[in-house]
């Protein structure tokens, strides 16, 4: 085949499979089920934070690669590691941003922070300082130190990924600023910063580290749960709110925050009775976390409040027991039901 | 009487409905909202938003409060509402009565002062419960410490005027936002300038400032430099899409690709799409405007084509020039013109100065393009035998938002300007030779560049 006619048909066979990429793509969305649909606003920022937490680790890994690299007299390299970008856009068309752990952390993450933008505040008293704020001041150094660290986490603007996910994403990010010349030097560079980066990560750090040492330093006895909800609620402390949770239905931080953060709200219901709280605290949740969410149907809540207040916290208790359970032992569980019933 | 005065702001109006939504009594501001929507007594309140607040308020059985904006003939009045059950019956407790535009933007996500360096919120006790941490520490604060601070523990608030009023206060007081508190910061005494937005509470009391603080130093070079980067940024990025889709629109209006209408209403189209290409081309100009007077604004100079880049601008436009009735005489084919440039910049150059040539040639006439070189210098030459500029405009054509005559259509005022600033940057200059009756003739002078096939 002449070379002109061999280069038509490899285009129209590129454009043929662009096609049939776009229909595919089309036929996937047409067909999304609603309640799996993520409004637009959820999308850009996802892909923001998304773009965000791999620009940082990519910055942070190329400048200490070419700090490294600098050091030994490899100005060039260094140089082009440094103006380097694009590890999101590469890691994307390799498709390994499809990773399930990764995009539910994040999602939650901007679940979590779009609700708690949303939320309507609730002002106790004039000229009283905000809830976290007057904890943050207690002569309890325990708690007070708590409500600090997380004043100060919740206005970090970076998520602090779970270290095993960090580590999975560090790897990722330092395979994908490799520059196109393969050389032993800058790739043991790149793993020294990769290493770095890895040996820094802290955990504790994160909003729901600093929530759930406030929540465990509070304690909250039976009767303080009622007012402890309300008030960070209130005090537009998302964070707090389900830790306080967390801590009070024996679930880690991340357990509880997926109770919070589902539309239907229905296993969210069960816990609060499990922790014996009434109709109207529960009532005051549900508007809250409704005006905040549009996801959320409180007619529909409304139509089942009296029935939910109804429910024995025993039988709550019972009926979210499985929630409880260590996430592995939980997903075993599920794992050996899913494949029984096939 | 249906837009209430200042007075009516601090106004609580109360109201009682029944298990089924009817209006039992109502204060004359509920009773006269609600009929004006077309309610009455002893119905179903016909304001949709408080039915919904007060239906809520009974079937939750708990106290609920919402900010609400309605309708109230011509205006939209911001209501908050507080309904609460009594028994058999629901109590509501309006106030706010506030007056709102229309229609207001999507807030930007995520940012609230979008021209501020960095963002701080404080609480209705006025303490700080976030700062972005790490500006904050690049001005010299520490942001571990401030939190859950006075805000004054972060910031040395200063007067302003001869009263040396604090206009935080002022805004405080009036529950109004401020973007005008001068302040320093406490470390390290950097003047900063500190805006702010009220937040409220789901009764509608403070609840607290949502602000931004805007470094002073930045903000006096901006000033000096003209339009902020971010002012144009947010041009672009607001303008752009919803421009393109007018346009789009309007176009496919006019083209009658949806099945016939009237001619009037393809004409109305054409219009709109003509009107929205035009803002479309000025925010082209502001974006490059903003470029090219950033004091660090440097080209990428290469060997370029001038009579190449007289064909092609020429040939843009051509489609142009045969509406126009003009013809456009272009250097041939095997006229080569080295010259030192950016080959986009000088593209846009020869674009503007050919597309002014057209608007202002009378049907028939000759638009020439020529390149050539000029001892050491490379030139591309416009020239059109248009009415001409007189020797006084001649300086005003090149002036930022400079026109001739501002009433006739097309232009901006800023192609010539930024044509002359990018043809600087290059290393050369444009320069106008005319007199009125006898057509222009613009010069784009270049460094030649010894030619590449010699």
């Amino acid at each position: 085949m002449p070379v002109e006619a061999a280069s038509a048909a490899m285009r129209a066979a590129r454009a043929r499979s662009r096609a049939d990429v776009r229909l595919l793509g089309a036929i996937d969305d047409l067909f999304l089920l609603d309640e799996a649909r993520l409004s637009e606003r959820t999308r850009l920022i996802f892909a923001r934070l998304l773009a965000d937490t791999i620009g940082a680790v990519e910055t942070e890994l190329r400048r200490q690669a070419a700090r490294l690299l600098a050091g030994n007299g490899a100005v060039d390299i260094a140089e082009e590691l440094l103006s380097g970008s694009g590890a999101a856009d590469r890691l994307m068309a390799a498709g390994l941003l499809r990773d399930e752990a990764l995009v539910d952390a994040l999602l939650a993450r901007v679940q979590h922070r779009e609700i708690a933008d949303a939320l309507p505040a609730a002002v106790g008293s004039q000229h009283e300082a905000s809830l976290l704020v007057r904890l943050a001041a207690v002569p309890d150094r325990v708690i007070a130190g708590a409500a600090r660290a997380l004043l100060v986490s919740d206005s970090a603007e970076t998520v602090t990924l779970p270290a095993a996910l960090h580590h999975r994403l560090v790897w990722m990010v330092a395979a994908a600023i490799r520059p196109a010349i393969e050389d032993s030097a800058t790739d043991q560079a790149i793993a020294e910063a990769a290493w770095r980066s890895l040996g820094a990560h802290d955990e504790a750090e994160s909003p729901a580290a600093s929530a759930m040492r406030l929540a465990v330093a509070i304690d909250a006895r039976p009767e303080e749960l009622k007012p402890l909800l309300l008030e960070a609620l209130g005090d537009r402390r998302l964070s707090l709110f389900i830790a306080v949770l967390a801590h009070a239905a024996g679930l880690d931080f991340d357990q509880a925050q997926a109770l919070v953060l589902e539309p239907e709200g229905e296993r969210l219901w069960l816990t609060l009775r499990a922790g014996r709280l009434d109709r109207s605290t529960i009532a005051q949740i549900a508007l809250a976390l409704s005006d905040a969410d549009p996801r959320r149907d409180i007619e529909a809540f409304a139509d089942r409040l009296d029935h939910i207040a109804s429910v024995d916290p025993i039988e709550a208790r019972a009926a979210v027991a499985l929630e409880t359970l260590a996430p592995a032992f939980r997903g075993a569980i599920r794992a050996l039901s899913r494949s029984e019933r096939s | 009487m249906n837009a209430p005065g200042p007075v009516a702001a601090s106004l609580i109006a109360q109201a009682r409905v029944d298990r089924e939504g009817r209006l039992l009594v109502a204060d004359p501001a509920i009773d006269a909202l609600n009929s004006r929507a077309g309610g009455a007594m002893g119905v179903v309140m016909a304001v949709p938003q408080l039915a919904t607040v007060a239906r809520l308020a009974r079937r939750l059985d708990i106290p609920v409060s919402r900010s609400v904006i309605v309708a109230d003939e011509d205006v939209d009045l911001e209501l908050w509402v507080r309904a609460e059950v009594d028994g058999e019956e629901v109590r509501l407790a309006i106030s706010g009565w506030r007056e709102v535009p229309g229609w207001r933007p999507a807030p930007t996500i995520g940012q609230d002062h979008v021209d501020a360096d960095w963002r701080w919120e404080a609480d209705a006790d006025l303490r700080l419960t976030f700062l972005s941490l790490e500006s904050a520490t690049a001005a010299g604060l520490d942001p571990f410490a401030l939190l859950g601070q006075p805000l004054t523990a972060a910031f040395l608030l200063e007067g302003k005027g001869a009263g040396a009023a604090l206009p935080i206060l002022d805004a405080l007081a009036r529950q109004q936002p401020f973007d005008d508190q001068p302040a320093r910061v406490r470390a390290s005494a950097r003047p900063v300038m500190l805006s702010a937005s009220i937040r409220r509470d789901g009764a509608g009391a403070f609840a607290g400032l949502s602000g931004g603080v805007r470094m002073v130093e930045a903000a006096q070079a901006e000033t000096q430099e003209g339009l902020p980067a971010s002012f144009t940024g947010g041009l672009d990025r607001a303008l752009r899409a919803p421009l393109t889709r007018i346009v789009a629109n309007a176009d496919s209006m006019s083209a009658q690709a949806d099945g016939p209408i009237a001619p009037t209403y393809a004409d109305y189209a054409n219009d709109i799409a003509g009107a929205g290409r035009h803002l479309l081309a000025l925010i082209d100009d502001l974006v490059d405007l903003q470029a090219v007077e950033r004091p660090d604004f440097v080209l990428a100079l290469e060997t370029i084509d001038l009579a190449d880049v007289a064909r092609r601008a020429a040939g843009l436009l051509g489609v142009r020039a045969a509406d126009g009735q003009v013809t456009v005489d272009r250097p041939a084919a095997d006229v080569t013109v080295a010259a030192t440039g950016d080959f986009r910049r000088a593209l846009q150059i020869a674009t503007n100065l050919i597309g002014n040539a057209i608007r202002y040639s009378p049907p028939g006439a000759v638009v020439t393009v020529s390149a050539m070189h000029v001892g050491a210098a490379a030139s591309l030459i416009v020239s059109d035998t248009g009415k001409g500029i007189k020797l006084g405009d001649q300086a005003r054509i090149f002036e930022k938002f400079g026109r001739v005559d501002p009433s006739e259509e097309g232009g901006n005022g800023l192609g010539l300007y930024i044509a002359r600033r990018l043809a600087r940057a290059m290393g050369g200059d444009l320069i106008v030779e005319s007199a009125p009756g006898a057509g222009a003739r613009f010069t784009l002078t270049l460094a030649a560049a010894p030619d590449r096939r010699a």
